[in-house]
């Protein structure tokens, strides 16, 4: 029995670390700070879950569960508010925003556009836009 | 825990995962402490510290079965307020300041 909550816990809890993985690729490999924070939100949300239950499942049932659970809670509702907040900041500063949200109305359109560089905003060229 | 004849072994296996688990989150600790440096505007790093303080929530927790301290999980509670409240503060310090700089007739991208 105690070998099964083992078992059950760690799977868990490598489910959570594999979350935080993601997060950190997804931070690495997109281009943008708003494609970003979608990644970002990932390890906000589930990868906090999945490793609080794995440890919730280390730790049996006593106060401390209870506590793990008001951890998770708290951060399922202050990350959505932090995240809208901080979307609101680059909307308003961002004075290039319009080179980040360009609409293809044909996917060729998307197929032509020449590889940009590294992800400095600064660098956008504004050859490939095509309406 | 119940008390069982195998206790040590599983005390032992429980130890090397509880280290194991910290050692990855620290590594992915100071990723995010690279993006945090390298992010060319505010919002990366701030996002970046966002993520370390989740991080840091879970590396308590695990520190807090490890040790047998109870208590450290209300620190996780105080870590997500003060994670929550810094990122509310510096969102509303920074928008101030762009509308400040805007009023002026400044260059508005001056912020990142």
């Amino acid at each position: 029995m105690e070998w099964l909550r083992l078992i059950l816990g760690s799977a868990f809890l490598l489910v959570g670390i594999v979350f935080f993985a993601i997060q950190l690729y997804g931070i690495f490999r997109l281009d943008y700070a708003l494609n970003r924070m979608h990644a970002a939100a990932m390890g906000d949300t589930l990868g906090l879950a999945f490793s609080m239950l794995g440890l919730m499942i280390f730790s049996g049932l006593n106060f401390n569960t209870f506590k793990m659970i008001i951890v998770v809670v708290l951060l399922w509702n202050a990350s959505p508010v932090s995240s809208h907040l901080l979307a609101r900041l680059e909307v308003m500063t961002n004075s290039k925003l319009e080179n980040h949200l360009k609409v293809y109305y044909k996917l060729k359109d998307l197929e032509d556009e020449p590889e940009q560089g590294s992800g400095d905003d600064s660098t956008t060229d504004q050859k490939g836009q095509t309406k | 825990m119940i008390a069982q004849p195998d206790l040590t072994l599983l005390e032992t296996v429980y130890k090397n995962i509880y280290i194991g688990v910290l050692i990855i989150l620290s590594i992915g600790l100071f990723l995010c402490l690279l993006r945090a440096v390298k992010g060319p505007r505010i919002v990366d790093r701030i996002v970046a510290v966002n993520m370390m303080g989740t991080m840091v929530i879970v590396m308590i927790a695990v520190l807090s079965l490890l040790l047998k301290e109870g208590y450290l999980i209300d620190i996780c509670i105080l870590y997500a307020c003060v994670s929550f409240l810094a990122v509310v503060v510096i969102t509303k310090v920074y928008i101030g300041v762009f509308r400040q700089n805007k009023e002026e007739g400044e260059d508005s991208d001056g912020v990142a």
